[in-house]
């Protein structure tokens, strides 16, 4: 059941998240109407059935956007939401970030394989970023495991669950804080939508795909979000301890909206930087995510 | 004949093969095909010999020579770790040795007589360094395989670069010797003996009476082992000796050779030092270099253009991981029994994957080059649509080596970072470490995206009298079966970790390691990693494929849900008509903020340009006063000889008259 709830969840639960930001958050801060919840739905399923225009006839392209959104999925049945991760028992915090990366590896390559000038410079800023935001990830997730000592997602969200935010482990929400700073940046969001930067490089390592592959990428795009929210939310962001079957996934719906909600009006208020700035910021947070590892090991 | 008879007997073989390479050396098929087929008799018996000590109980010869007045005699000994070694290099020697058979025609101009007979007695070299238990005949055959290696990088006779190359290795290298020989020196006064049990005795002494020696002599084993295995900044000339052999060497180099740097590291640290306070402090300044190593390597290895280049920069990043995970397992050896064995299991079976995918880079890019020529990224492209079976390997090998589930990279890489960031409870360095290697990670995955982007991927750009198809069926086979080994010990970890945990154990003290089952849990299909007690760590190949199979399929199922058609289309340039040429993304500017951020981490040392003495430049070369004046005396003896063989009946009956005559006389004589 765990499979269906991940799935389901990183599957439907990311569009339809994806539609509330778009109609109470953006159209609201643009003050206009904004489109129905489910639009992004109507937008994929639309993809799905136009034509598909192949510019360079290559397997790797053929196959990179079904690899890109099966890698979330997996990563997905890896996170702990709510419940115990269904492939919990054949992956750890090391098996989960390389999904994630080949899920950016297959947009990368999506983009090299294209060849046009505006996707490779796409996928050179993918790898760049990419570089620069991973090593926050993997570190939080490091101070997590030195808490609870185990490098099992589930193992870390239990010690979340039991011991919670409090201020005698500074380093949790060191971590918590870090991440939710690259947050904006894994999940593509402006300011750190530097890879697709739709006004400037037409979408970038995506410029020459179309009908399903294109709805794939953006599907996995919307599962992505689930995905990091999640691991924020199970392991560094306590409440929802406890409960009964039903209120420990409503718990966790609910933190991960708040997430999403928080990155969607930063997005909608801010302009784009350039990369070599992004990378200068993530390095700032680099540091203090380091700091908060230190603090981990000194056992606070 | 069993266990070391076919040992021995397989070095005597590939004795043999050289000097029937060397004759035959004007035949280059012939040369090529004896020379595969010495090698892979020889490894097919190494491989006997080295699966029995592993499985069964490590094999021990008899003295087959002794140096009296040095107490020393050649004993071939073949234990769990030597075994290790004897595996891989088998492999290697076969795959390489194959494909250089086709290779060696881009060297037209070159005599063979340099090249097989050389790497045959490479061969032997590594296999005798590996299984003797004797410091001196391990100088000994370190020194051979110094020797037989540098004359294959100094190849290419009129290219200034490689010989340059070659000098630089040849010196760095003697340096690195003249270490190691001068700790033994030191050792060997202690005891008068050269054997690693005596050694043993010799440190365990000098550490009770004088602990700054040893820490000395610790340390000039560590410089000599980290030269060979090109850990910077000892390692510097990697990058330009690797790629200026021909490629079969390169690979087998970087399959066997660099590797021994890790060997000597566990041999000295785990047979001559007692269990200690110092195994620990060595430890944990052996994973810092290790770091240090990786970190500046794969950096430098984002700004390389040419292919080969970049992979030997990679080769020496992948040996800090093995530095990494070996120096956590002696920082750990005294803390913590389970973690220290999953460690320097970890580092083994780096060193095992290290190997495969190494070479197997190398021969992709020796593929590329028979093809194209160059081996500058910049000049080829594309060759996927030419070469599917070399692009497929190479896709194998880069992501073996940047370490993406689930090849082979990842499984060992999997195992280090696991035992350094729990290994960071006992010691908090080490998480930093940690950490350090898995943002490396990525950057090596960066690295070969470029390598795979610009050379198998995309459009095909090559120039045009290139023939376009697929490399001979020589040079694909090796790439192919080593291909298979990095996929197998992906998927199924534990075929290799089940032999490698009975070589770690093996040379750690009795009853000092867990059991298998205990630590790493007794499924053949998931690894679920257990330490103290409760599961801290799981990786499932099988089980993550299948979940990753399934989603996969759920994927192609939404894809196909709208039916959707596909049409053929130009790339799309925002409406105008561009050629390809003036569009391209040129590599050097794939990365420029990123490397712009990093252009400076590797420091060039200038070189003090010597007037380069010509004496012993003309002394390095062997061919001169002995190869050729050899050659020359012999023909001036065959052509003396050939004058009585005129082919005249009437003389040979004269010669047969005139010789029995004489033979009449001698017995009269007598």
């Amino acid at each position: 059941m765990t499979f269906v709830i991940n799935l389901g969840l990183a599957l439907l639960g990311g569009p339809l998240l994806a539609g509330v930001v778009r109609k109470m958050v953006k159209a609201r801060v643009h003050s206009r109407q904004g489109p129905p919840i489910i639009q992004p739905f109507y937008d994929l399923f639309k993809l799905l059935g136009k034509e598909d225009l192949e510019s360079s006839p290559s397997l790797v392209l053929r196959y990179a956007p079904m690899v890109a959104l099966a890698a979330i999925l997996a990563a997905a049945l890896l996170t702990p939401m709510g419940l115990r991760p269904p492939l919990g028992g054949y992956g750890d915090m090391i098996v989960f970030a390389y999904f994630i990366t080949i899920a950016a590896v297959m947009i990368i390559l999506a983009g090299l394989v294209s060849a046009s000038p505006y996707s490779m410079m796409g996928a050179g800023r993918e790898i760049m970023l990419h570089l620069a935001v991973e090593p926050v990830l993997i570190i939080c997730l490091v101070i997590a495991a030195i808490k609870s000592g185990s490098l099992l997602m589930w193992d870390m969200a239990a010690w979340n669950y039991v011991h919670g935010l409090s201020i005698n482990t500074p380093s949790m929400i060191i971590g918590g804080v870090a991440l939710l700073l690259a947050l904006q940046a894994q999940l593509g969001k402006i300011p750190f939508d530097i890879v697709e930067a739709e006004t400037e490089i037409m979408g970038g390592p995506l410029i020459e795909l179309s009908g399903p592959k294109l709805a794939l990428f953006e599907w996995a795009f919307f599962a992505r979000q689930i995905v990091y929210a999640s691991v924020l939310a199970a392991i560094f962001i306590p409440w929802g301890t406890g409960f009964a079957l039903p209120w420990n996934i409503a718990a966790h719906l609910l933190k991960i909206t708040v997430i999403i909600v928080l990155v969607g009006l930063i997005d909608v208020v801010n302009p784009r930087l350039r990369v070599d700035q992004a990378m200068a910021y993530f390095f700032g947070v680099i540091v203090v995510a380091l700091v908060g590892m230190v603090l981990a090991l000194l056992g606070t | 004949m069993t266990g070391i008879t076919l040992l021995t007997s397989a070095l005597i073989l590939l004795v043999v093969g050289a000097i029937l390479t060397a004759l035959l050396s004007k035949s280059r098929l012939a040369c090529g095909l004896v020379a595969f087929v010495t090698v892979l008799i020889a490894s097919i018996w190494v491989t006997m010999t080295a699966w029995h000590a592993l499985t069964v109980a490590p094999v021990k010869g008899t003295v087959l020579l002794t140096i009296a007045s040095l107490n020393s005699s050649l004993v071939f000994t073949v234990d769990g770790l030597s075994a290790i070694f004897l595996l891989v290099t088998s492999l290697v020697a076969v795959c390489t040795t194959l494909y250089s058979i086709r290779y060696m025609r881009i060297y037209q101009r070159y005599s063979l007589v340099r090249y097989y007979p050389l790497l045959l007695l490479f061969f032997a070299s590594v296999i005798s360094v590996v299984s003797v238990h004797n410091m001196l005949f391990f100088l000994v055959f370190w020194e051979f395989m110094t020797l037989t290696s540098y004359v294959l990088v100094v190849f290419e006779t009129d290219n200034a670069a490689a010989q340059r190359a070659g000098l630089r290795y040849f010196i760095a290298t003697h340096i690195a010797t003249v270490c190691m020989l001068l700790a033994t020196v030191v050792l060997y006064a202690r005891v008068g003996s050269f054997d690693f049990a005596a050694l043993q005795t010799a440190m365990g002494g000098l550490m009770a009476t004088s602990p700054a020696l040893v820490h000395l002599l610790l340390g000039l084993f560590v410089i000599g082992f980290a030269t060979k295995a090109g850990i910077l900044p000892f390692g510097f000339w990697l990058p330009d000796a690797y790629p200026a052999a021909p490629t079969g060497a390169s690979a087998a180099f970087a399959g066997t050779m660099t590797k021994l740097g890790v060997y000597g590291i566990v041999r000295v640290f785990t047979m001559f030092l007692p269990m200690s306070h110092s195994v620990t402090v060595w430890g944990i300044i052996i994973a810092v270099i290790g770091t240090i190593s990786l970190f500046v390597a794969a950096l430098t290895a984002l700004q390389q253009s040419d292919s080969r280049r970049l992979i030997s920069f990679n080769i020496i990043s992948s040996v800090g991981y093995m530095w990494l995970a070996v120096g956590t397992g002696l920082a750990l050896l005294r803390i913590s029994p389970p973690l220290a064995t999953v460690a320097l299991l970890a580092g083994l079976f780096h060193i095992v994957n290290g190997a495969c995918y190494g070479s197997l880079l190398f021969l992709t890019a020796g593929a590329s080059r028979y093809r194209t020529g160059t081996c500058d990224l910049e000049k080829a492209g594309g060759l996927m649509h030419v070469m599917p079976v070399t692009a497929a390997a190479a896709i194998v090998a880069s992501l073996s080596i940047a370490g993406v589930p689930p090849f082979s990279g990842f499984s060992s890489k999997w195992l280090i970072f696991q035992s350094s960031i729990v290994g960071g409870f006992e010691i908090p360095l080490l998480v930093f470490l940690a950490i350090v290697a898995i943002f490396i990670s990525a950057v090596v995955l960066a690295c070969f995206l470029r390598f795979l982007g610009t050379l198998f991927l995309g459009k095909l750009r090559v120039s045009p009298e290139v023939e376009r198809r697929e490399v001979p069926v020589t040079m694909v086979v090796p790439q192919v079966v080593i291909g298979i080994f990095c996929i197998l010990f992906g998927v199924l970890p534990v075929v290799a970790m089940e032999p490698l945990h009975r070589a770690v154990s093996g040379m750690l003290p009795e009853g000092y390691s867990p059991t298998f089952a205990s630590l790493f849990g007794s499924s053949p299909l998931t690894i679920n990693l257990n330490i103290s007690g409760a599961s801290s760590g799981a990786w499932g190949a099988i089980g993550v494929l299948i979940a990753f199979a399934g989603c996969l399929v759920l994927a192609y199922l939404i894809s196909r849900m709208g039916g959707a058609q596909t049409r053929k289309v130009p790339m799309w340039l925002c409406g105008e008509e561009h050629p390809f040429a003036e569009v391209r993304y040129p590599v050097h500017s794939f990365l420029l903020p990123f490397n712009r951020l990093f252009a400076n981490i590797y420091p060039s040392i200038p070189m003090p340009r010597l007037p380069r003495p010509s004496a012993i430049l003309r002394a390095l070369n062997i061919d001169n006063w002995l190869y050729y004046p050899g050659l020359r005396l012999g023909e001036r003896i065959i052509q003396a000889i050939r004058v009585t063989h005129a082919g005249v009946p009437q003389l040979y009956m004269l010669w047969v008259i005139v010789g029995a005559a004489l033979a009449v006389i001698v017995l009269f004589a007598m």
